[in-house]
């Protein structure tokens, strides 16, 4: 053994990890399908206001709560099986998944409807949660971008707390959500793909 | 210069198809036969081998299931063989010239 082999060795190990990290990058599926969820409970919300039939918001949301939570449980099962490597990374990143969705029921849906507080503050709580998804995300894949979108939620919620009324709250949460949510996972989207071809 | 001391490598590891299983357990909480036969490039024979010599040294724990109908091989790292991996990466950096202090 000399100095050459122990490079040629070192080259091996650092091309299986990059291997194991292409094989097992996020691809942001669960995102995208998410986001489209979203964007549509606040396409509905904006026809719910504008027809004023504002007892009839908290079933659009827990509509587009429940079909993205069946559609995330049947598509982690269905990955699982399929996955020929499972890193210590990806098990980090779906309980922190399963937390934020959790975190999500609980200050989007169960709270206000004990009545904890009004459903004027979903909004400033739902930024927080996403704060802390895209900041521990960020640094669970060690990439940078995703940390600063989740200071951005957080400064979303700290702007929306000074505003009054339900509608301009929801109109910031919409641009924070275009901005800090659909932005991020298109990004996370392409430099999958962009992952996968350099294979 | 190089170091005039040089570690003695771990001969359950010092093979191109071991350590690159080691290389890819050590981030993987598990990873399957098919898997790991494909990005080291060997033979089901060969990796079999090389697995076995792994699972005697107590460095991997490979489970055999079914999934369906199929079988199924996945490995995965024991503690003893994350120390011994560590212990390599230790050994191999004394082939390398000493750091100018």
């Amino acid at each position: 053994m000399d100095e050459l082999q122990a490079k040629e060795e070192i080259r091996l190990i650092k091309a299986m990890l990059e291997k194991t990290k292409r094989a097992t990058a996020e691809s942001g599926t669960l995102f995208m399908v998410w986001g489209v969820l979203i964007a549509l409970a606040l396409v509905g919300n904006y026809i719910l206001v504008y027809f004023k039939k504002y007892d009839w918001e908290w079933l659009n949301w827990v509509a587009v709560t429940v079909v993205g939570w069946v559609y995330s449980v049947i598509y982690g099962i269905r990955k699982e099986r399929k996955q020929p490597v499972r890193t210590y990374v990806q098990t980090s990143a779906r309980h922190l998944y399963i937390a934020c969705g959790a975190g999500f029921l609980f200050v989007g849906i169960a709270l206000p409807a004990l009545g904890v507080y009004s459903y004027e503050a979903i909004t400033v709580l739902i930024a927080v949660v996403s704060g802390i998804l895209f900041f521990v995300m960020g640094g669970i894949y060690e990439w940078p971008v995703l940390r600063w979108f989740g200071l951005l939620w957080w400064m979303g919620a700290l702007g929306m707390s000074f505003i009054k009324g339900i509608g301009s709250r929801t109109l910031i949460f919409t641009v924070l959500f275009v901005a800090c949510y659909l932005v991020p996972s298109f990004i996370l989207r392409s430099k999958y793909k962009k992952e996968r071809t350099s294979k | 210069m190089t170091s005039d001391k040089f570690e003695s490598l771990d001969p359950v590891i010092h093979s191109q198809v071991r350590l690159a299983v080691l290389s890819i357990l050590i981030t993987a909480r598990h990873a399957d036969f098919n898997y790991l036969k494909r990005e080291t490039g060997t033979t089901d024979g060969n990796l079999s081998t090389h697995l076995a010599k792994l699972e005697e040294a107590g460095y991997i724990q490979v489970k055999k299931s079914f999934q369906g109908k199929k079988p199924l091989t996945t490995c995965a790292l024991k503690e003893r063989g994350k120390a011994a991996f560590a212990r390599y990466l230790r050994a191999l950096e004394s082939y390398f010239p000493a750091e100018k202090k």
